[in-house]
């Protein structure tokens, strides 16, 4: 567990040994990448396991291995620990040209514990935004009427603000679970720019650096209602203060995102269950984190999907997993709202006994904003493999 | 078959978690649609940040020069190569036994030089006459040295067409001379003179860049005896060697010495020279911006004395010693090397004009947050020549007319809180 969550928080120690190199810092008006997605403070990865996103994430509020619903955690029998990758390998097109980026995540690392009289206590680490970009363009700087320097300017931020939680789930009925879960708002970005001049006997190239930390806290409750062929999820987060630092710096202060949300599935077929959710997230909550041209936009998420008992491998069921999601995104492309629809699907099933369990799931993604010609087609590969010693 | 199915889908996701650790982030083919405002902003100023200057005649000191100035120009600019052999061994090897030196068959000073390019090439024949100058008077004066080059002391000269000035010349000395230092043991001091019918420059080899004018002696006819090669060796003055050692070979100058007027900075040139500038920038600037590009921007004034057209490189230097020493002379002396910081240099002719700017940002950003009694705002100019050639480069100063002085443009990056979206 604790090696999972130190890989986790990779560029968090990274950010933190790069501080040592920071003094006062001189900067420049940067801002925005190039992509629809990771505008702003970043791209909601969703904090689903691998599991949920197979099922386009209509399983989100039941799924004892997504961070969502604390209530959903009473269901785990024994000692578990997961943990996920997600590449996504995406493509942006606009009328300038086409970008194909790899990004490497892992949103998702998990621990939870039974600790008697039907109590199960959770401590998990999750990627709330995925700011991760780097943007490269090519300009020439005017200095005077007659004097002007061609430069290449890299301007990379790599981070994500991160949602750590302390979670609780009771069974105090087979028909009634209930979690609690505590948060803490957590993590970097590390704002990376570098410029370099054509004219490199005239020009020194140089880089900056600036770590921006964000510190806060949110508290988090839900309940499932269970019965024979229905099972039903709700679950709502309270966001308390987000602050924005730098080194010692108070920058920004902001709420986080109240956020609440439903799934109800069938499950009348054995190990199955076909679902929807909704949920609504208040990102405009964190309009005053940045600057006043950030434009952030409270957004619905909304998915059906269904996990499915599929053919039988010895004595392991696979399972076969499909499902459709939209959402809004939380930042807005200039003053255009992006919007994502995807499709998704996956497997999983389990090995060495049932102690090792196996998810896999693509997602395919169109993202766009109306009024803009640009879109985004992203392929994302979710690896989930959870171990019950 | 499904164990098939999912053995290959396991492979598939490992294959794709491994490529995925590889991350490909560079983006930008969107911009400026979805990234408006990635716009860096620089400044541009030029200041009046230099607040003292002078220039120092007499560097490198004697003896530090990488090759020996052999140059006349009648009254213009007459110098001659000092070559000092202290001790000459007494004998020589013969089948693998040593002889004493009794008898000398041949004698030539060994003489390397720099290649003349081709717009240096002397037009006519030249000759170098070598003179015995050894004197119990000091020795490294001109006013000393110069009147033993008369004809009593020309122990041997050698007249050379300009084609063969390629990289080493023989010149025969005599014999006699030689031996009677061989057998008296004592030491063997020449001067070197160049003679033509028109203004003629050449650079001799010096021990300095190991290069050094070798005495060649060859004490037999017989084949089967290895000659005798001296290297150029100053016994004085006596027990310093720190300063004996540079004196095996220098130049001195007869005429021709001139001095910088105060409202120039002067650059190589007879004798040589090397300027210093002193800087006052703004704190705001230096420490607290990003600067990227510094340039010194110097009025070159026409020198019209020597080597009109004659491309000189001139290099800006970071000067390494603290403030604590005020000599500039000294100060000087204490300089980086060539491209330290990654200064580059500056070619221009002494009959150029107009306005130079030497790239030295790299030494400017070694200011940031520094105190000026750690990283000095200075630096120095000197002619990559310097001491071997009489090309002399001047630039007006800080007390010339204010339009002409040295000024210091700077292009930076302000302070501007970023990478908040």
């Amino acid at each position: 567990m604790m090696m999972l969550m130190s890989r986790l928080t990779t560029r968090t120690i990274a950010t933190a040994l790069a501080t040592v190199a920071l003094s006062s810092i001189p900067g420049v008006s940067a801002h925005g990448q190039a992509n629809l997605s990771v505008q702003g403070f970043g791209f909601p990865t969703g904090q689903f396991s691998t599991r949920t996103f197979g099922t386009g994430g209509a399983l989100a509020e039941l799924d004892p291995l997504s961070p969502i619903n604390p209530a959903s955690i009473s269901i785990i029998p024994a000692r578990m620990v997961t943990f996920q990758i997600e590449p996504e390998f995406r493509t942006v097109t606009t009328s300038s040209g086409s970008d194909r980026t790899t990004t490497a995540r892992y949103p998702n690392v998990f621990g939870a514990m039974p600790v008697g009289h039907g109590w199960v206590m959770s401590l998990g680490a999750s990627t709330l935004l995925d700011r991760t970009a780097t943007t490269v363009f090519n300009t020439t700087q005017f200095l005077t009427p007659t004097d002007s320097v061609p430069m290449t300017t890299r301007f990379r931020v790599d981070g994500a603000m991160d949602d750590i939680r302390l979670a609780a789930g009771w069974l105090p009925l087979n028909w009634l679970r209930i979690g609690f879960g505590a948060h803490a708002i957590t993590g970097h970005n590390l704002i990376s720019i570098t410029q370099s001049f054509t004219d490199s006997l005239q020009f020194a190239a140089f880089t900056q650096q600036r770590i921006l930390g964000f510190s806060g806290g949110a508290v988090s409750a839900g309940f499932q209602l269970v019965s024979k062929n229905v099972t039903a999820g709700f679950s709502a987060r309270h966001g308390g203060n987000l602050n924005l630092s730098s080194e010692d710096t108070l920058l920004t202060s902001a709420k986080v995102p109240n956020r609440y949300g439903a799934s109800i599935a069938y499950t009348g077929i054995a190990n199955s269950a076909i679902a929807i959710r909704t949920s609504r997230d208040d990102w405009s909550s964190l309009g005053s984190l940045g600057t006043p041209n950030l434009h952030a936009v409270d957004a619905w998420d909304t998915s059906v999907g269904a996990d499915l008992a599929g053919p039988k491998i010895g004595d392991r069921i696979l399972f076969l997993r499909g499902g459709y999601r939209t959402r809004t995104l939380p930042f807005q492309t200039g003053t255009h709202t992006v919007t994502e629809q995807s499709f998704t699907g996956g497997l999983g099933t389990v090995f060495a006994a049932g102690h090792v369990l196996g998810d896999f799931a693509v997602i395919h993604s169109n993202r766009s904003a109306e009024g803009l010609s640009a879109s985004e087609h992203a392929w994302t590969m979710s690896f989930g493999i959870s171990v019950r010693p | 078959m499904f164990k098939k199915v999912l053995t290959m889908f396991t492979a598939i996701g490992v294959v794709f978690a491994i490529a995925a650790c590889s991350e490909k982030l560079d983006a930008g083919a969107s911009c400026p649609l979805l990234c408006p405002e990635q716009a860096i902003t620089l400044r541009d100023t030029i200041i009046d940040a230099a607040v003292s200057d002078t220039t120092v005649t007499g560097l490198p000191p004697i003896g530090a020069e990488g090759y020996l100035m052999l140059a006349s120009h009648g009254d213009t600019v007459e110098t001659r190569a000092i070559i000092r052999y202290d001790t000459i061994p007494q004998t020589y090897t013969k089948s693998g036994l040593d002889s004493t030196i009794v008898n000398i068959d041949s004698a030539y000073l060994i003489t390397p030089i720099a290649r003349p390019d081709s717009l240096r090439r002397p037009k006519v024949p030249l000759t170098i006459e070598a003179y015995d100058i050894d004197t119990t008077a000091t020795d490294t004066v001109a006013a000393v040295l110069a009147p033993l080059f008369r004809p009593d002391r020309l122990i041997g000269s050698k007249t050379f067409a300009p084609e063969s000035l390629l990289d080493t010349l023989r010149i025969p000395i005599s014999t006699d001379t030689v031996l009677d230092r061989v057998k008296n043991g004592t030491k063997l001091r020449v001067g070197l003179r160049i003679v033509s019918t028109q203004g003629v420059d050449l650079r001799v080899g010096s021990s300095g860049l190991g290069l050094g004018v070798t005495l060649h002696i060859r004490a037999s006819k017989d084949t089967a005896a290895s000659p005798v090669n001296v290297a150029p060796t100053s016994h004085t003055p006596t027990d310093q060697p720190f300063l004996s050692g540079p004196l095996a070979d220098f130049t001195i100058v007869l005429n021709g010495i001139t001095a910088t007027p105060p409202t120039l900075l002067g650059v190589g040139g007879v004798p040589s020279r090397r300027s210093y500038i002193r800087f006052e920038v703004p704190s705001h600037i230096v420490d607290s911006t990003t600067i990227v590009r510094a340039s010194l921007l110097l009025t070159q004034s026409p020198n019209r004395r020597l080597d009109l057209h004659d491309s000189v490189y001139v290099y800006p230097l970071a000067v390494l010693a603290s403030p604590a020493i005020t000599n500039v002379g000294s100060l000087l002396q204490f300089v980086g090397p060539p491209g330290q910081f990654g200064l580059d240099s500056v070619r221009v002719a002494p009959a150029d004009s107009g306005v130079v700017s030497f790239e030295i940002v790299g030494l400017v950003r070694t200011w940031r947050g520094q105190a000026t009694t750690v990283s000095p705002r200075s630096v120095a100019l000197r002619s990559a020549v310097e001491g071997q050639l009489p090309g002399e480069i001047d630039f007006f100063s800080t007390k010339a007319p204010a339009a002409v002085r040295p000024r210091l443009r700077i292009t930076y990056v302000p302070q501007i809180s970023y990478g908040l979206p």
